[in-house]
């Protein structure tokens, strides 16, 4: 069985860890002390890039390449730091926040000395009461022992943190809409380019990174980059799972929530199957699994014919899902998965920022025709199409058979391929939350067609056995895309 | 000549405390408006909602039209504009906590207060009668593992059944 390797979450459980002194006692800062000490800052940016670390909040874009962005002769630069974790399945920034926040400081400490900047923000979710408190009480005693203000251990390295709450909204993650939101504004995000790293903050060169990003780098720099490279070569690679030519390392913090014995997080190196995830946190509650959702309830499913695929950024992109945040639900025989797309439908229709008018219209059309199939009224429609042409056997005139359709399916389909294609992989919207709804809604009707459709036929929700309601792999679109010959021999 | 169609709201001024609070946070920022959410955070605290005279005064202190204010506030939320219970309940309801039955918990707070889940527009109907409690349903609260979840004004409550909730809110005074 695969085993956890808690490097990030090493001292999570130790008591008082979120007090100064305890901090310190576990090597606390040591490794702050040491960057500051032998690396410049461009060696810094230079080891970020060659460690290979991908943002973990959801993207999965190269830190170190997002650093190479970021003009050098534009003062002020700012730090935003992302704690707005409100993806639904997502709750390991929650723990970092609340025990461990003086880790979170010290990942700051050393993204502001590589980048010069000498303000950080960290935008804490509204609901956060308990982190900010946390978070706060220990950037009080940073600064008092000289870790936070001016001249930093005698470098003449100067920082601010300051913690900013948010209010509740969940467009307010992506980076842009987190800027808006920052300066005082409705989250709505903004257009790109420019990207925040070139016009981010008050219109100066801005990174955002998520939490766990930033509590990588300490344990980056402390142990060296091929230390960290290391720890991605733990899975061999299979016919399923062919090795990516972008390399995925370091540790994620996997939240696994749902129909499991042991739910919770789990810090694994990248790239375990899910089959191997969902058996470290105690396997399946119930008899067997129907769907999990790998990445927050952003990504597409994937049925039990896909449960090999290796929960990573590269191998998950194409098995056409995503890892995102690092989410799994995981969903047993005994659920329906008309209701569980009414449930994540509600969400995305109910945090929608309603800036572009695909996703502000769409999401809550998708949601009513969702709403309308599991109340029994979907809609059918039986047709004859005209038959045409010597070719088919016909004269003109002649009509076909009589043909069942399920009309709310297809108009599902279209409204949600509008707001962003899966086929095209394109978008009509400013950000990526179209993405987000989009494409799960089609995931889950083309995977699980038959319980849609057994749905309309019934006049009710039915739930069906695993192996009637998923659509077969020969037949599943992901399944069958999901090999790309070039790719695997680059 | 009736005097109820005249009332005109007092001003509304920080308490000291959070006077100081509000000139800490203000010189964080370059630009004063940024100090929005934290500063409608605080008077929410105060008041226990966004009142207009709320908007009017936080406009003055951070140098934007009312309409500003308005927009944000309308935009979050978290910040109300009517007046809500002492304790505001959010019953987590997306799909990890509706994996875990959140339904039967919200289902029970509803009949023992015997209200209904108040909406954006709606707060009174959410609200008990003697605005002790607003009862809201909340989007993911981010702690699926120990679902299903309720907050309870800043407290989060865990592996909620529908005795363990009656329990938690008899306690409360």
């Amino acid at each position: 069985m695969v085993q956890e390797r808690r490097i990030l979450y090493e001292h999570l459980d130790v008591p008082d860890i979120n007090t100064f002194d305890v901090f310190r006692q576990y090597d606390g800062y040591k490794h702050f002390e040491k960057t500051i000490q032998e690396y410049q800052p461009e060696e810094i940016c230079d080891m970020v890039m060659k460690s290979g670390l991908k943002g973990r909040g959801g993207a999965g874009f190269s830190t170190g390449l997002k650093w190479s962005f970021v003009p050098r002769d534009i003062e002020p630069r700012y730090l935003c730091c992302n704690a707005d974790e409100s993806e639904p399945g997502t709750f390991s920034n929650r723990y970092v926040l609340e025990r461990n926040p003086h880790l979170l400081i010290e990942g700051i400490l050393i993204c502001c000395y590589a980048m010069g900047i000498s303000t950080a923000y960290v935008y804490i979710r509204g609901e956060f009461t308990l982190g900010k408190r946390m978070l706060d009480a220990a950037i009080e005693e940073a600064y008092q022992h000289g870790y936070l203000g001016k001249n930093i251990l005698g470098s003449g390295f100067d920082l601010d943190i300051y913690t900013h709450p948010g209010a509740g909204a969940y467009i307010c993650g992506e980076e842009t809409g987190l800027i808006e939101s920052l300066e005082g504004k409705r989250g709505q995000p903004r257009v790109k380019p420019p990207f925040p790293a070139v016009e981010g903050l008050f219109h100066k060169p801005t990174v955002v990174q998520n939490v766990e990003t930033l509590c990588n780098l300490p344990f980056l720099m402390g142990n060296g980059v091929e230390w960290y490279t290391d720890i991605g070569r733990t899975y061999a690679d299979t016919r399923a799972n062919p090795p990516t030519p972008d390399p995925n390392t370091g540790t994620k913090l996997y939240c696994i929530s749902g129909d499991v014995n042991k739910p919770g997080v789990y810090e694994l190196d990248l790239g375990l199957s899910a089959e191997e995830l969902i058996e470290v946190a105690g396997g399946v509650k119930g008899e067997r699994v129907k769907a999990v959702i790998p990445g927050g309830s952003s990504a597409p499913i994937l049925t039990h014919y896909e449960l090999e695929c290796r929960l990573d950024f590269t191998s998950l992109t194409l098995w056409k899902s995503m890892l995102g945040s690092g989410g799994i639900i995981v969903m047993n025989e005994t659920r329906n998965i008309v209701d569980c797309l009414l449930n994540i439908m509600k969400f995305y229709a109910h945090e929608s920022c309603g800036q572009c008018t695909p996703c502000r219209w769409g999401t809550p059309w998708v949601r009513d025709i969702v709403q309308r199939i599991a109340d029994g009224e979907g809609r059918q429609t039986t047709i004859q199409r005209p038959k045409f042409g010597v070719a088919e056997g016909g004269r003109w005139g002649d009509t076909g058979e009589m043909e069942e359709v399920y009309e709310d399916l297809d108009l599902l389909e279209s409204v949600a391929n509008n707001i962003a294609n899966v086929d095209t992989m394109t978008w009509n919207t400013i950000c990526v939350f179209g993405i987000a709804v989009s494409w799960p809604a089609v995931s889950y009707l083309r995977k699980f067609r038959p319980e849609f459709e057994a749905a309309i036929r019934e006049g009710k929700l039915v739930t069906l056995s695993v192996e009637e309601a998923t659509v077969p792999p020969e037949e599943n679109y992901a399944y069958q895309q999901r090999i790309v010959p070039q790719l695997f021999e680059a | 000549m009736s005097n109820e169609l005249i009332q005109i709201e007092t001003p509304f001024q920080f308490s000291d405390e959070n006077q100081q609070e509000f000139d800490r946070l203000i010189q964080w920022y370059p630009v004063k408006e940024a100090a929005m959410l934290p500063t409608l955070h605080l008077a929410q605290k105060q008041v226990g909602y966004i009142s207009p005279a709320v908007m009017e005064h936080v406009a003055a202190l951070l140098e934007v039209s009312v309409m500003k204010v308005k927009d944000v506030v309308t935009f979050y939320p978290m910040f109300f504009e009517e007046p809500v219970g002492k304790y505001v309940i959010r019953v987590c309801y997306t799909l990890p906590c509706a994996l875990r039955d959140c339904k039967l918990v919200l289902e029970h707070i509803k009949q023992k207060f015997e209200i209904d889940v108040a909406s954006e527009t709606d707060l009174a109907k959410g609200t008990t009668s003697d605005g002790k409690f607003t009862l809201l349903k909340s989007e993911c609260l981010a702690s699926c593992d120990v679902a299903p979840v309720v907050m309870i004004n800043d407290d989060l409550y865990k592996n909620l059944t529908p005795q363990k909730m009656d329990e938690i809110l008899d306690s409360l005074e």
